[in-house]
């Protein structure tokens, strides 16, 4: 199936380096999220902090030399709360954790209503980080099937009702942030890895969040990254031939932790999009050598071609000390630099 | 004064401990001296090992905190051993530095030479058990590990089996299946394992069997031998390492997030700890010093003719090069069998002095490598005044075996735990001496936080497959 026309790709160098969305959140700002649900730090002063952190890694982001750059999700207490518990309809069983990085327990006692733009009010974000850095940004969007497997809910007979009504709420927002400005809105499906059979379920919702949004859009499935673990293994052929009929200009996958044989199925089945490549090992503290990188990133240049190729690590630096996480990006940088010298003097 | 009694559940029920004549006399002989009492607490406690580092009565001094600039003043602590009543308790009071052979210096538990010792003891252990005509396993409570047991085994092999077979219907499974055992103990453990995982692969006609891989870790060279004797039938699945459970990655990082199994089992006990104490709001660290009363100190040096004071390094001589070659390397000892008597007899004399001293902030104590004491907060701030074991070895071991686990792997570990932190206000938890190892009970709620920090549920249950022991199952697995 041939997709439909898509947005223009974000104007970006070649070799764009990028990350996939979360910082490193420092220990203090661990203390103080938890400390919110304890009553030790009041939201108002949360707030404060998060302006600070995300403008802190802004800054790191720049110094690193990363040409898309994201807010690093700091104001997000895990990939599914910050959106979920924002949307009208989604009921918090209990809003007090223990700890800020647990899931809370949500439920939808009736089916979801039809959203006017931007119900989860993420505009205020994406511009709080349009005010504070003229580089390109990357704004990441948790996709609707690893959402819905956070939701109890009775009130769809199908659960993949759940899974189409929560696109249409987050296409809802997307309309909402390109109004706002946003240019690249990047999809992560952190749990589809863990139910291949439901690839085509998870595209079918994706083509319904992006539906009438002129962004560039981005598709990020990786095998899961919380607490630094995985969540699963195996292979992308999983996401194949589903994929092709994503409505997305970019698949930004995992690499480096995995190895890349998985760039077969690339070429296998003509990927022809722009491909995020993940060339930096998010659960491991080492600092992969430069040398080691660049290796990475020609072996997806000889795949896809130069100009499809985004670089970037294999997920989100949330898990990494803030000094492990910047040598990784400085070191990404500087192979990707390397790798544009090469090509420009072929 | 404060006056707190621990063993609250010795004051009642059958031959209650008789509190107030045990305190009688240590009130009176407090009375007597001159120290200020409003700065005196009298701690109780019911040491129940019969070999352990304390006497009957100790004094330890509370130091102030040091922001005070000298203005404050030391508070003493008395512990009283309630199992063990002393006649002259003014005589104990009084004790000094002239009554002890001290063997080092002040310092945290973990770094202790009881810990040099111990691991002496697993280093060298067909020599301590040649020479007590016991094996190690007799000194375990009920005299056997609770490591074996076909029932057990049969329960665990069945959910790996049906893990495995979901994982297969996904085209998922690895092919090498790995299952690592911490501490092998003499390896019966790991046979039970293999003979029924066999049995019951063979019944299931899975060909598990022969894609399984079984790593034995031990600290102990000699135990490890011992292992692969036992599972010799299996060598063909068996690989086996000499390892320091406290790091597990440096032999086996190459098994990232790859081993279904992690089993483990009376390794936690026996592994360095510091103990924290938070007294008055205020936290402090137990810094302890290794001592042989001075009489015990004497008889040691004079039965190997040798003055009184080179002992401190004669011990140390032990303990950095083992028996046998002490005993080439010191003319003052006959032989291995003499070097190992002068072992045996440093070990019973054994004790611990000890002090509290006040921690600047808990996040400039580090727990373990990357561990900052901060993980102590939600326990510490739950319990109010306590102390409590940190459990350094154990939580190092576990911080470096989670990342070893496959998504869908599962940590097995029975050993000693404290399972909630009011259990250190109502009884002792060590350190005591098992043979010639160190024992403590583990933290285990400071595992589970670090625990569920790292994404894992860890829960606690009385191990199922053996009445009236002490012991609990520590499992661990990988949360959402």
């Amino acid at each position: 199936m041939t997709p439909p026309p898509r947005a223009p790709l974000l104007a970006a160098p070649l070799l764009a380096t990028t990350v996939v969305g979360s910082w490193s959140v420092p220990e203090w700002l661990e203390r103080a999220k938890t400390g919110v649900h304890h009553g030790s730090v009041s939201r108002g002063q949360l707030a404060e902090m998060h302006d600070m952190a995300v403008k802190a890694a802004l800054k790191d982001q720049e110094l690193a030399g990363i040409d898309i750059v994201s807010d690093g999700e700091l104001r997000r207490d895990n990939d599914i709360d910050h959106i979920l518990s924002r949307l009208p309809g989604v009921t918090v069983r209990n809003p007090v954790k223990a700890y800020y990085f647990d899931y809370l327990d949500v439920g939808i006692d009736r089916p979801l209503p039809e959203f006017e733009p931007g119900p989860l009010a993420l505009a205020a974000d994406f511009a709080f980080t349009r005010a504070h850095t003229d580089r390109p940004i990357k704004f990441s969007l948790t996709g609707p099937f690893s959402l819905a497997r956070r939701v109890r809910t009775e009130a769809y007979a199908d659960p993949a009702e759940l899974v189409r009504a929560l696109a249409r709420a987050l296409n809802a927002e997307a309309r909402s942030l390109a109004d706002a400005g946003a240019e690249l809105i990047q999809i992560d499906e952190p749990f589809l890895a863990g139910y291949p059979e439901s690839a085509a379920l998870a595209v079918e919702a994706i083509n319904i969040v992006t539906e009438g949004v002129g962004v560039t859009w981005a598709l990020h499935v990786c095998y899961g990254n919380r607490y630094a673990r995985p969540l699963w293994e195996g292979h992308y052929d999983f996401l194949f031939p589903a994929v092709l009929d994503a409505r997305v200009d970019q698949l930004v996958l995992e690499f480096a932790r995995k190895g890349d044989a998985d760039l077969a199925l690339i070429a296998k089945y003509g990927w022809d999009r722009s491909l995020g490549v993940g060339v930096v090992d998010v659960k491991s503290e080492q600092v992969e050598p430069e040398s080691v990188i660049a290796h990475r990133i020609r072996r997806a240049v000889d795949v896809v071609g130069p100009e499809k190729v985004l670089v970037n690590p294999d997920c989100g630096l949330r898990h990494l000390p803030a000094a492990v996480a910047r040598d990784k990006l400085r070191a990404m940088v500087a192979a990707t630099h390397t790798l544009r010298t090469e090509l420009e003097s072929r | 004064m404060l006056v707190e009694v621990r063993p609250t559940g010795r004051l009642r029920g059958k031959d209650p401990v008789d509190v107030t004549a045990a305190l009688d006399p240590v009130l009176r002989a407090l009375c007597a001296g001159a120290v200020d009492l409003s700065r005196v607490r009298v701690v109780c406690d019911w040491v129940q090992y019969k070999q352990n580092f304390r006497e009957p009565v100790d004094v330890r001094i509370v130091a102030p905190d040091p922001r005070l600039n000298g203005r404050g003043a030391d508070t003493v602590e008395v512990a009283v051993d309630l199992r063990r009543p002393v006649d002259d308790v003014g005589a104990a009071l009084a004790a000094t530095d002239d009554d002890r052979m001290y063997l080092e210096d002040w310092g945290p538990g973990r770094r202790s030479c009881i810990w040099q010792f111990n691991g002496l003891y697993w280093s060298h252990l067909r020599l301590w058990e040649e020479a007590t005509g016991q094996g190690y396993e007799s000194a375990l409570p009920g005299g056997q590990s609770d490591a074996t047991n076909t029932d057990g085994a049969r329960e665990l092999i069945g959910e790996l089996f049906a893990i495995w077979d979901d994982l297969a219907a996904r085209q998922a499974l690895p092919e090498q299946l790995y299952v690592v055992e911490l501490g092998v103990g003499n390896g019966s453990q790991a046979a039970t394992f293999l003979d029924t995982f066999l049995e019951m692969d063979r019944a299931a006609g899975r060909e598990y069997y022969r894609r399984l891989h079984y790593l034995m870790c031990d600290y102990s060279p000699h135990v490890l031998e011992l292992a692969r004797a036992a599972v010799a039938t299996h060598s063909e699945n068996v690989s086996s390492f000499v390892l320091d459970a406290m790091h597990p990655m440096t032999a086996l990082s190459f098994l990232r997030f790859t081993v279904f199994l992690v089993y483990i089992s009376n390794v936690y006990d026996n592994l360095p700890t510091d103990e924290l104490a938070s007294i008055g709001q205020r936290e402090y660290v137990v810094e302890t010093r290794a001592y042989l009363p001075a009489a015990t100190a004497a008889q040691i040096a004079a039965d190997l003719a040798i003055g009184v004071d080179a002992l401190p390094a004669l011990v140390h001589r032990l303990l950095t090069l083992g028996p046998p070659l002490l005993a080439e390397a010191s003319p003052h000892v006959a032989d291995t069998a003499a070097a190992v008597a002068f072992w045996r007899r440093c070990w019973e004399g054994l004790r611990l002095a000890e002090r509290y001293v006040p921690l600047d902030g808990l996040d400039t104590y580090e727990i373990a490598r990357g561990i900052s004491g901060e993980a102590l907060r939600p326990l510490l701030a739950a319990t109010g005044d306590v102390r409590m074991h940190v459990g350094n070895g154990a939580v190092a071991s576990f911080a470096e075996t989670m990342p070893l686990l496959h998504p869908y792997g599962r940590l097995i570990c029975h050993d000693l735990f404290v399972t909630d932190t009011h259990m250190y206000r109502t009884g002792f938890r060590g350190p005591g001496k098992y043979d010639g190892s160190v024992v403590n009970w583990v933290n285990g709620p400071l595992l589970a936080h670090i625990g569920h920090r790292k994404g894992f549920d860890v829960r606690f249950a009385p191990f199922a497959h053996r009445a009236g022991s002490f012991v609990q199952t520590m499992t661990a697995q990988v949360r959402e």
